[in-house]
């Protein structure tokens, strides 16, 4: 994912980005079992960010067209991280992630925190849900009046949803001590991952790839437009 | 008058009311139900919360479908299970205050009605406490206060005593029944079959999205409870062991059977 993400970085002609994009488009349908539309789909939020860029490139550069073709390269990029980042989320179990952290050094607790951070996310989005509800029902309305009005209407969501996680955390917390978290000083995991031979043959191809991207890149000057004289 | 006529509510393509047919007016409902039944999401249709996929819901002739969850709660009030998912303001005064603050009242109305309504559950002198440092009953009954202070028409409670010692049970149980007194339409949301036993006037059971129960309370501790997931009335077992018939209340009982 990372050499993807430089990889990305290191180009910004779009005659070598858009292959570029297609081809983790790919990777995802034949790697991860991804459908492409699904893979999309998820890039949505993304749009307007992109629209942005595409519109605001060959305002500020010129000569005007070469501009357009910069945004789109950049637009390109940013989906193109987008969508690593999704893959990899769908592909990989939150829980083996955290694990594979952990095991490359990352303090368990600190894992640990992470994967709840995660965990909690739907929870707190539905009581975020019931708070509106409940205060709609007492006659506020969310969705009328100017920004400032609407601010100070988020008062009375916000104050029982903290409250609320307050809560939640404090009696998380005793859960964990209930259940002798720290107790032992070396723990071991129910679930456990290792590197196989398999991904140590991907792992080499990967890093292949990438020492090949970055010769051409560098020494051959591929892919690459100057922008700034 | 509430009219749900041939409710249908599908939630995320899946269907949980599958065609209810209810009238609910100045009395007290009490609709129970198991688990998942679709007790709440029904409730939660009379107040415009949910809109209906099929069929609609008239509240005194305003269809919900066209009026906004504001609108409506100057009609029907609804007081939510767990009432720390309300309370935002510093003290008890200024939380009672919000509700009819956002219908546009005086400001001498409003104070006039945060009195009342916390008279009428009993929290006179709560005023200037901060509504987290309540107990679990004193809070409930301030969740109570908070919608009754919006003086609607119609109150809907879920679960108002679950989780509540007997004392503070008493205390809901008492604000109920003269809210009832005062003219209020109350939608009780309850697994507590001692209360539906002892307030309700009518009884609506939920199974599987659908009504199949709508009646009078007597008839419905005639019917197998257990079937629907929910317990008989101790004080009806015990009613019946005494062989002194029906009653509704602890005092009822003991009357029946000194006599």
């Amino acid at each position: 994912m990372l050499s993807g993400i430089v990889s990305l970085m290191l180009f910004n002609d779009p005659k070598v980005l858009i292959p570029l994009f297609l081809l983790i488009l790919l990777s995802g349908r034949l790697l991860g079992k991804l459908g492409i539309g699904e893979q999309l789909r998820l890039l949505k939020p993304l749009l307007f960010i992109v629209a942005l860029t595409v519109l605001i490139w060959p305002l500020v550069y010129k000569p005007r067209f070469m501009g357009l073709l910069l945004g789109v390269s950049f637009s390109i990029r940013l989906l193109g991280f987008g969508l690593i980042t999704f893959q990899l989320l769908m592909t990989t179990k939150q829980r083996e992630l955290i694990l594979g952290f952990v095991k490359l050094g990352l303090p368990y607790e600190l894992g640990l925190t992470l994967t709840i951070a995660l965990r909690y996310i739907p929870t707190l989005y539905g009581i975020a849900g019931t708070i509106m509800d409940a205060q709609r029902s007492r006659g506020l309305e969310l969705d009328r009046g100017n920004i400032l009005e609407r601010i100070r209407k988020t008062i009375p969501i916000l104050v029982p949803l903290i409250v609320a996680s307050l809560k939640t955390a404090h009696e998380l917390s005793i859960a964990l001590e209930t259940r002798a978290f720290g107790a032992g000083r070396r723990r071991t995991f129910y679930r456990d991952i290792e590197m196989t031979e398999r991904d140590y043959v991907v792992l080499v191809i990967i890093l292949a790839i990438f020492a090949l991207l970055l010769y051409l890149r560098f020494s051959l000057g591929f892919g690459h437009i100057v922008i700034y004289r | 008058m509430i009219r749900v006529e041939n409710l249908h509510f599908a939630y995320n393509g899946r269907e949980v009311i599958k065609g209810i047919d209810l009238t609910f007016g100045k009395e007290i409902l009490a609709l129970v139900g198991p688990n998942g039944s679709g007790k709440t999401t029904l409730a939660k249709h009379l107040n415009g919360l949910l809109k209906p996929t099929r069929g609609r819901v008239l509240v005194d002739g305003m269809d919900t479908r066209e009026h906004t969850v504001a609108e409506l709660s100057r009609k029907v009030g609804y007081v939510f299970q767990n009432p720390e998912h309300m309370f935002f303001e510093e003290t008890v005064f200024k939380e009672v205050a919000f509700g009819p603050k956002n219908l546009g009242v005086s400001e001498k109305e409003v104070e006039e009605r945060v009195r009342w309504s916390l008279k009428t559950v009993g929290l006179e002198g709560f005023e200037e406490r901060t509504p987290y440092s309540l107990s679990g009953g004193e809070k409930q009954r301030l969740a109570i206060a908070c919608v009754l202070a919006m003086k609607p028409k119609y109150l809907i409670l879920d679960e108002p005593t679950t989780g509540l010692d007997l004392r503070a049970e008493r205390r809901v149980a008492e604000v109920i029944r003269s809210l009832r007194e005062r003219g209020h339409g109350v939608m009780l949301i309850t697994h507590d079959m001692d209360l539906v036993l002892e307030l309700a006037e009518r009884v609506v059971l939920l199974s599987g999205g659908r009504k199949a129960f709508d009646g009078p309370v007597e008839a419905f501790f005639k019917l197998d409870l257990e079937h629907y997931g929910l317990e008989m009335s101790e004080l009806l077992l015990l009613a019946e062991r005494l062989g002194v018939g029906f009653v509704r209340s602890f005092e009822e009982l003991t009357g029946r059977v000194k006599s």
